[in-house]
């Protein structure tokens, strides 16, 4: 949550007073607040507002980096909108890693928080181990070693030859295959969620349970009577940031595809397109454009996530 | 007659006097001068590099220089960022592909009033003085002289008891000679060659065998959907017969040295250029033989061409620039310089220096050496310049030809695609 600032307006000052002294009054009144809103305000009008209403501009233009930015109008978004199959290809990609991963990393992760909340010992150790993944997982060497483990003669073929005897193919390289193994790296980095989600089931009063098992309700009815729908916050929570962070994802398919996407455009992520239309052919105003229609995707999103919310969520007052 | 002075101009006189006077007059001028070099390329490079400008030190003491590297693919974002927030480094290495695009744009600064002075390139040759025209003016001085080349395992062509590529063999004996080394299956998942069908070089090396290219003087495209469908469909007879890795090796290739499926144990024979010859047999245990380009047919051109695999530039806003001009002579045209900097970045394009630099080569580098001068009696001209977003074609291309490779377009389907592709490339710049 951002704190907003308040602005203390002083009431008990006659209104007839001149103005000029009266905001002068209200500034050196209030000075020491926005002293130590500084850092805050530095931040957020050089860093994030400033950037992004540049970006806007920029993405009515043809920008280089080389020659000044020149102005066409909505052309970026029309071209996107009509004549780009690459930006189809991306939006198709994307929407194909968020649909499968986001669910199926918060199952796992629920099943793995379930499993935990049932008291293990050395639970914080165990937490601590699943949690890793996580805290490395955005990290280029954990791309680099999927790369290794998904490889023709990579560790998985090893094991599918072993138990099996199948011989797999080069699982990230082919384009058939190669989205899945980025949506598998991702589901291994069900920590974040599973941690929240822990927490969320301490919070269940165990009497509930004691309760339902009186009356004759088994574990599966026990968890769709009581553990989902006590849960639901959590589970809302968990949806609309994994779906954002999704949406977002680049660091994988930036490595495993070397930036290129490949193969034929199957791991060529949203922000992956964007990157190479910036830095890669030097087209920022394009790439700009297509920044601020991810932006209006993951908005969408998350408004209907949480207009959603109240048919489905229910908060404990 | 008036002589008017700015307020700026003023102060900047000013200022000189101070320092002349701070100094105790003399050169006050050339102890400022900190000169940055960005360059891209291997960490090999990077330490030759470094040694050249601590070397430069003997030359010019006044002079300071930092080096700055970076790989091929993150090189280029962070040049266009430095030059656009107008903190460009001083010297800059520069691609013959990008520095029409850079001078244009008045990124580089015109180099012709040093030449003869403190730039003495004159013995270049006009070839390799020209590569780095842009416009008829001198806008890059030639690090180095390469070509396309092709390299190949000689135990494994050995090992098969299979005679390897060399100048002069056609496509069609190179397809059939893979075929049957693969075929002894010396060991599991080798090829006799990687996949070139994505290739930018290599395609263009085709092309100019059949009098075509990839772009022409106008910068329109140069070939047609035909050409390119009959370029994907003999590497697809190539794939089926197994004279080249399947499409998911090839796809591992990011086209660089360390991935390429010579490198990693897949394929007895590489498409690659010329001066990484070194860095190809740094990381291939077995000693690998050197070749010009398969041909269309044993009458046809070579198709290969002498291109400065990189040239030295200045920026334009330099404030520096004499002492910059002065440090890339050094490179090019002093013996010193040119020795430390070997043939890593391809042949010396002065005639003098590169006789110099003959008696001080190992084994690899005059193999290097002798495959261009093998070679230049054969060369065609340099092609024209490529025309705006042509860097996006070897993208295309790479994904084409992996479409065809996968076998979700024909060879002709392929053709087309590309072409189609390549000229919504080309009218968007």
């Amino acid at each position: 949550m951002t704190v907003h600032p308040t602005v203390w307006v002083d009431e008990a000052r006659p209104a007839a007073a001149p103005r000029r002294g009266a905001l002068r009054r209200m500034l050196a009144r209030n000075a020491p607040g926005y002293l130590f809103l500084a850092p805050w305000l530095i931040g957020f009008f050089g860093l994030t507002l400033g950037p992004a209403l540049v970006s806007l501009y920029l993405s009515f233009t043809n920008y280089d980096l080389l020659r000044a930015p020149d102005w066409v109008g909505a052309a970026n978004y029309v071209r996107i909108a009509t004549d780009d199959p690459k930006f189809a290809a991306a939006m198709r990609v994307t929407f194909i890693y968020v649909v499968l991963s986001v669910p199926l990393k918060l199952v796992f992760a629920l099943a793995v928080a379930m499993a935990f909340n049932r008291g293990i010992r050395g639970l914080t150790v165990y937490r601590a181990i699943f949690y890793l993944p996580s805290l490395l997982g955005g990290s280029v060497a954990i791309a680099v070693l999927w790369r290794q483990l998904f490889a023709s003669d990579g560790l998985v073929n090893m094991l599918l030859w072993k138990a099996f005897g199948i011989e797999g193919p080069s699982w990230v390289s082919n384009p058939d295959y190669s989205l899945y193994t980025l949506v598998v790296l991702s589901i291994w980095q069900f920590g974040s969620p599973m941690i929240i989600f822990l927490a969320g089931l301490r919070q269940i009063p165990t009497d509930m349970y004691e309760a339902a098992e009186i009356d004759g309700a088994g574990k599966a009815r026990q968890f769709f009577k009581i553990t989902l729908p006590l849960l639901t916050p959590v589970v809302f929570f968990n949806a609309v940031i994994q779906t954002i962070e999704a949406f977002k994802a680049f660091t994988p398919a930036f490595i495993i595809s070397e930036g290129t996407g490949g193969p034929i455009n199957s791991t060529l992520f949203y922000t992956l397109y964007l990157y190479q239309e910036a830095f890669g052919f030097f087209r920022m105003g394009y790439a700009a454009a297509l920044a601020w229609i991810l932006l209006v995707i993951i908005a969408l999103f998350t408004a209907f996530s949480f207009l959603s919310a109240r048919y489905w969520v229910h908060y404990d007052d | 007659m008036s002589i008017t002075l700015s307020r700026r101009s003023v102060l900047s006189g000013g200022a000189a006097a101070l320092s002349l006077a701070a100094f105790g007059g003399g050169p006050a001028w050339a102890q400022s001068a900190r000169l940055r070099f960005l360059w891209w390329g291997s960490q090999e490079r990077a330490d030759r590099t470094f040694k050249a400008i601590e070397a430069y030190k003997g030359v010019a003491s006044d002079v300071s220089i930092t080096g700055e590297f970076a790989g091929w693919s993150d090189y280029w974002p962070r040049l266009a960022t430095q030059v656009a927030g107008r903190n460009a480094p001083d010297l800059i290495q520069m691609d013959y592909r990008y520095i029409f695009e850079y001078a244009r744009r008045g990124a580089l600064k015109p180099l012709d009033d040093y030449l003869d002075k403190s730039l003495n390139i004159a013995d270049f040759g006009q070839m390799n003085i020209d590569s780095g025209r842009v416009d008829g003016k001198l806008y890059g001085v030639n690090l180095g002289v390469n070509s396309s080349i092709v390299l190949y395992d000689e135990a494994a062509w050995e090992k098969a008891g299979i005679e390897p590529p060399k100048p002069g063999t056609t496509w069609e004996e190179f397809a059939e000679k893979g075929a049957a080394l693969s075929a002894k299956k010396t060991k599991p998942g080798f090829y006799a060659s990687a996949d070139a069908s994505g290739v930018e070089p290599a395609l263009e090396n085709w092309l100019r065998q059949q009098g075509k290219a990839l772009f022409t003087a106008d910068g329109a495209l140069g070939f047609e959907p035909a050409d390119a469908g009959k370029w994907f469909a003999m590497w697809a007879e190539m794939r089926k017969s197994g004279a080249c890795v399947p499409a998911d090796v090839q796809a591992l290739d990011q086209l660089n040295i360390e991935t390429n499926p010579l490198t990693t144990g897949k394929a007895a024979t590489a498409f690659a250029h010329s001066n990484q010859y070194i860095g190809y047999q740094k990381l291939n245990k077995s000693r690998l033989g050197v070749s010009s380009y398969p041909k269309v047919s044993a009458e046809s051109p070579s198709g290969h061409y002498l291109k400065p695999s990189m040239l030295i530039s200045v920026a334009n806003g330099s404030a520096h620039a004499d002492a910059a001009v002065a440090f890339a002579n050094f490179l090019v045209a002093n013996p010193t310089g040119v020795e430390i900097l070997g043939v890593e970045r391809g042949v010396p394009a002065s005639e003098s220096m590169r006789n110099g630099l003959a008696p001080k080569l190992n084994d690899l580098d005059s193999v290097m050496v002798k495959y261009i001068a093998d070679i230049t009696p054969g060369v065609g001209a340099l092609p024209p310049p490529p025309p705006p977003g042509a860097g996006e074609l070897a993208f295309a291309l790479k994904r084409v030809a992996e479409e065809v490779g996968f076998g979700r377009a024909t060879p002709e389907a392929g053709g087309e695609k590309l072409v189609r592709e390549a000229q919504t490339i080309l009218k968007r710049g």
